[in-house]
């Protein structure tokens, strides 16, 4: 079977690869092309991208700091910052 | 007013962006208004008083009427509360829920003011019916309605699991969504959105403003904070401060100072 991209993505309150993810997410397309049925994860699969880098994930984005004005400085949305990894797998059917 | 909610509780609302109790709704009740919620109707005027356009007769009358129901609804939003949606939540046995996390409505940054959300379980509803999922806190963090589902999971989400009976209330700009029902039963839930007509000050019961477990509970870390717990601290303090009318209000640090103590300004200049 070919292999095909996986991507895990950390959202973090700061850029560093070593802090730990305040929410996570995962697009594996080997799996399928959908997530249909979400099963819940209390913790993420590892404690920071960086021990996900040596299970083998590759780090493909790392975020850029964010300039900080007075108007905005003390507002929140968004978790601001984000570590993408990506890692290859065996295609299973959908 | 009987029934109003602790200073403690009020402190939680602010904190956490919810509040869940259980046992509020006896067992007749609570099978009747599941009995009614399927064919309960439509969307009322959106933005009319609540009192006079919901309806009197009937389970669902009945619910938002009991005297505890009353009493939560107005250390939250005062008297005479608008009634603005409702909706009577089903998700069919064995339905599969994929990542939806959202903010209801639309972006609301509305400072000093929060609409409700009562969310009645009239049925127990264990964890692998899928009941409701919150992320605690949240609400302070302005998006843009469903662009967060890129969050499948976060640090401290939480979700109703609760016997027949249970009301949660919370703040409508809560980062929620719905999970997957894997049971062979439906799900059932009741959903009300309330608007405040007055300024939302003091309607709990402030007779425990002093109890040294309110700047605890302020403090309470969800587990998604990270570096922002200062700035999430400073908006449950400035939300505090407003519906607990103590303007000067701080604690530990006193991280507010950062912004309002500037004595380098002349007295016309400062905010
Ligand atoms: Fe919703």
């Amino acid at each position: 079977m070919a292999k095909v991209q996986d991507i895990l993505v950390f959202f973090q309150t700061a850029p560093a690869l070593d802090v730990r993810p305040s929410a996570w997410a995962r697009y594996e397309a080997s799996k399928g092309s959908e997530v249909g049925d979400l099963v819940e994860e209390g913790q993420p699969p590892y404690r920071n991208a960086m021990a996900a880098m040596r299970d083998g994930w590759q780090v493909i984005q790392m975020s850029e700091f964010k300039q900080r004005t007075e108007a905005e400085g003390y507002e929140l949305g968004a978790f601001p910052y984000q570590t993408v990894l990506s890692r290859f797998s065996e295609m299973q059917p959908e | 007013m009987e029934h109003l909610i602790s200073s403690q509780d009020m402190a939680r609302f602010v904190a956490s962006g919810f509040l869940r109790y259980d046992h509020m709704v006896p067992e007749d009740l609570c099978h009747a208004c599941r009995e009614e919620m399927t064919s309960f109707g439509g969307y009322r005027p959106v933005g009319t008083p609540f009192e006079e356009t919901w309806p009197k007769d009937g389970a669902l009358g009945e619910l938002f009427r009991l005297p505890k129901v009353a009493g939560l609804i107005h250390s939250l939003v005062g008297p005479d509360p608008l009634y603005d949606h409702h909706a009577a939540h089903l998700v069919k046995a064995r339905t599969m829920r994929g990542p939806n996390t959202h903010q209801d409505s639309v972006i609301d940054f509305r400072k000093n003011y929060f609409d409700i959300q009562l969310s009645f379980f009239p049925v127990d509803t264990p964890d692998e019916m899928g009941g409701t999922f919150i992320v605690p806190g949240s609400h302070f963090r302005n998006v843009r309605t469903g662009e967060i589902n890129a969050y499948q999971h976060v640090l401290g989400k939480t979700w109703a699991t609760c016997p027949a009976g249970t009301f949660y209330v919370w703040n409508t700009r809560l980062w929620h969504g719905a999970r997957s029902n894997h049971t062979d039963q439906d799900r059932y839930m009741f959903k009300l959105r309330l608007n405040p007509t007055q300024p939302q000050v003091g309607h709990f019961d402030m007779s425990a403003l002093d109890d040294p477990e309110i700047p605890r509970i302020l403090n309470t870390r969800h587990g998604w904070e990270g570096n922002e717990m200062r700035y999430e601290l400073m908006k449950r303090v400035e939300l505090w401060r407003y519906v607990s009318a103590q303007p000067d209000y701080d604690i530990g640090e006193r991280f507010m100072r950062r912004r309002e103590y500037q004595p380098q300004l002349a007295d016309d200049q400062r905010g």
